[in-house]
């Protein structure tokens, strides 16, 4: 590994005791009441522990040695206690690097090798390679996996074809219309809170005081910076997520890297026959702009339940059937022709929107008599998005493949091919069987666990026709991957 | 059967509030009734319904299940994507000679609870054969 592992195992190692460390040590500063000596003391043990961990981190830095031989990655590591691991080439599911800010100021990276039913941390991490032999290890991996797949056919392998790059303008406006904004929101609002903890008492008060006559304004004010605030650090977030954002497909079609990131750099691999399911998010403030973003459901890939991944971060709705293609073919489903959702169906999507707006508004009405009537404007609102939600919601079946749209605050398109599906079935509770109305649910394969798509409300038949259609019939080739893309 | 210890305490816990709040002890009482007859309910009347309700098919390239009194579920997952399958049995299972199926795909498990024994036996070894049937396609 390159030298610089020892500064970053140091410093991992500093971090650990650091936290340890730091609760004695103010105890200790504040019983001394600062004086002198105590002051020297703690500076002495801080001066130990990092000259400790130097030491640590040149002889862990030593003790750790990798190798590829027997179709296996060997890691050797260990200070005191060794330890060798194994990972079998074929097992290994993607290789990814990610450079953090000293990585990126010493150029190293780090490389991190993800194996099937990987959970939370990666199987195998090495912290400081440098960019060269980052490349090697990568090339001699895939060599490696290739000549255990069908021996033979080594040869140089061909760089990858880069399908498409974020430039900074669509990054921009990625982060304009990101919908965020609520997270960002809470944040400052948490913020916001602490501060007012921090604040001199007085000074609030004198705030509040000379605000007062104009508290209506000046809450009014407050909101519209805290907004556009939240607005500032959603941009900030994007950018720095996604700042370069390059999707490229290798030489043999079987993996995606995706590399991004302004401060941390990330290169992700995807293999593409993992992929499960492809799902097409226009947020709020997207969709009328006629923008969205590509995620993808990936199996024994991420780290927990349900993770997704960004395929791509900002692209025109209308481009997303070609881009697919040239992604992931298997995924490549028109995704403007759908059936919509039966009329008879919207007054249950309005109804079960304002439940929530009900069961606030009918109590308040009811116990604050006149004046709580004005709760029960919440509820219109409520309705209106049910009927947004039933307009947005469709559903189609091409090739084998299912696409199923529905809407939360965002309008999500995911398309699922037949051959990636764990399972499917409707459910039919009474008040939908006396309107002939059912609900669909579809499964797929996601990180360790599954992801399920339901989409709710349409015509019964067609809910039947569609898991009828999935069926698995005989004497037709089964996986994916062999199939003729 | 379990589910009715929770409604019971409930129910109890309404009465005891109500009473201490000086209701009438007739009025008090009725939380404890009404969780009474719940409970009854959910103890003899639903479970032979719902279990009546269950039904289960295996079939040579799928699983199809439908369960549900007045929500109607059906699953139906395809063989080739069964991982593995189990059979589970807790103490009372055991006391009555039962036993629960469990099947896994990639997405999580799948359950055709309280078969008898034996034929839970036949079903999981069924599903097995034809797992591999499926894969070998």
């Amino acid at each position: 590994m390159h030298p610089v592992g020892m500064l970053l195992s140091a410093m991992t190692t500093v971090r650990r005791w650091a936290g340890l460390a730091a609760f004695p040590g103010i105890a200790a500063l504040v019983n001394g009441e600062f004086g002198m000596r105590t002051l020297l003391l703690v500076g002495l043990a801080f001066l130990v522990l990092a000259l400790l961990s130097a030491v640590w981190g040149v002889l862990s830095w030593r003790a750790t040695t990798y190798r590829i031989s027997g179709g296996a990655f060997h890691l050797k590591r260990g200070v005191l206690q060794k330890s060798e691991r194994s990972l079998p080439l074929e097992h290994v599911q993607s290789v990814n690097t990610v450079q953090g800010i000293v990585q990126r100021v010493f150029g190293v990276v780090e490389l991190r090798l993800e194996a099937a039913g990987g959970a939370g941390e990666p199987e195998v991490s090495l912290s400081a390679l440098s960019r060269p032999a980052a490349r090697g290890l990568r090339e001699e991996l895939t060599r490696s996996r290739k000549n255990l797949d069908e021996a033979g056919e080594v040869g140089e392998e061909p760089s990858p074809t880069v399908l498409r790059k974020l430039s900074t303008g669509e990054l921009l406006v990625a982060g304009l219309t990101s919908g965020q904004i609520g997270v960002a929101v809470s944040v400052v609002a948490g913020g916001s809170q602490i501060l007012d903890n921090i604040l001199p008492a007085g000074l609030a008060e004198r705030l509040s005081e000379t605000l007062l006559p104009r508290t209506l304004f000046a809450a009014l004010l407050l909101v519209l910076f805290v907004a556009l605030f939240a607005w500032l650090l959603a941009i900030f977030g994007t950018v720095l997520a996604h700042a370069g954002f390059t999707l490229s497909r290798s030489a043999d079609g079987k993996y995606l890297h995706i590399k991004r990131g302004l401060l941390n750099r990330y290169e992700t691999t995807v293999p593409i026959a993992r992929i499960q399911a492809v799902r097409l998010v226009e947020g709020a403030l997207r969709q009328p702009l006629g923008l969205a973003a590509l995620r993808v459901e990936s199996a024994g890939f991420g780290t927990e339940e349900g993770v997704s991944t960004v395929l791509f971060p900002l692209l025109r709705r209308s481009e997303a059937e070609d881009f697919l293609s040239a992604a992931a073919p298997l995924f490549a489903a028109p995704l403007s022709s759908l059936a919509p959702l039966p009329a008879r169906a919207r007054g249950r999507y309005a109804f079960r929107s304002s439940i929530p707006a009900l069961v606030v508004a009918v109590p308040l009405a009811v116990f604050l008599f006149p004046w709580g009537l004005l709760a029960l404007l919440l509820v219109p609102p409520a309705a209106l998005y049910g009927l947004l939600r039933h307009r947005a919601a469709g559903y189609a079946l091409n090739k084998d493949r299912v696409v199923l749209r529905t809407r939360r605050l965002a309008r999500t398109t995911v398309v699922a091919p037949r051959e990636r599906l764990q399972s499917r079935g409707y459910s039919v509770s009474p008040i939908q069987k006396r309107r002939d109305l059912a609900t669909l649910e579809i499964e797929v394969a996601s990180g360790r666990g599954g992801t399920a798509f339901r989409l709710v409300d349409l015509a019964s038949g067609a809910a039947r026709g569609i898991v009828d259609a999935l069926s698995t019939r005989a004497g037709r080739p089964e996986e994916g991957e062999k199939r003729p893309a | 059967m379990l589910q009715a210890l929770p409604i019971l305490a409930g129910g109890a816990l309404g009465s005891y509030v109500l009473y201490r709040n000086e209701v009438p002890a007739y009025l008090a009482a009725l939380p404890t009734l009404g969780a009474l007859a719940l409970a009854v309910l959910f103890v003899v009347f639903l479970p032979p319904l719902l279990w009546r309700r269950w039904r289960y098919e295996i079939r040579l390239l799928e699983v199809d299940l439908q369960r549900g009194l007045l929500r109607v579920t059906r699953t139906l997952v395809p063989m080739a994507r069964v991982q593995h399958v189990d059979t589970r049995q807790g103490p009372l299972q055991r006391r009555f000679g039962l036993s629960t199926v469990v099947f896994y795909t990639a997405a999580g498990p799948n359950e055709i609870p309280q078969l008898a024994s034996g034929t839970a036996a036949e079903v999981r070894d069924r599903i097995a054969e034809l797992t591999r049937e499926a894969d070998e396609l």
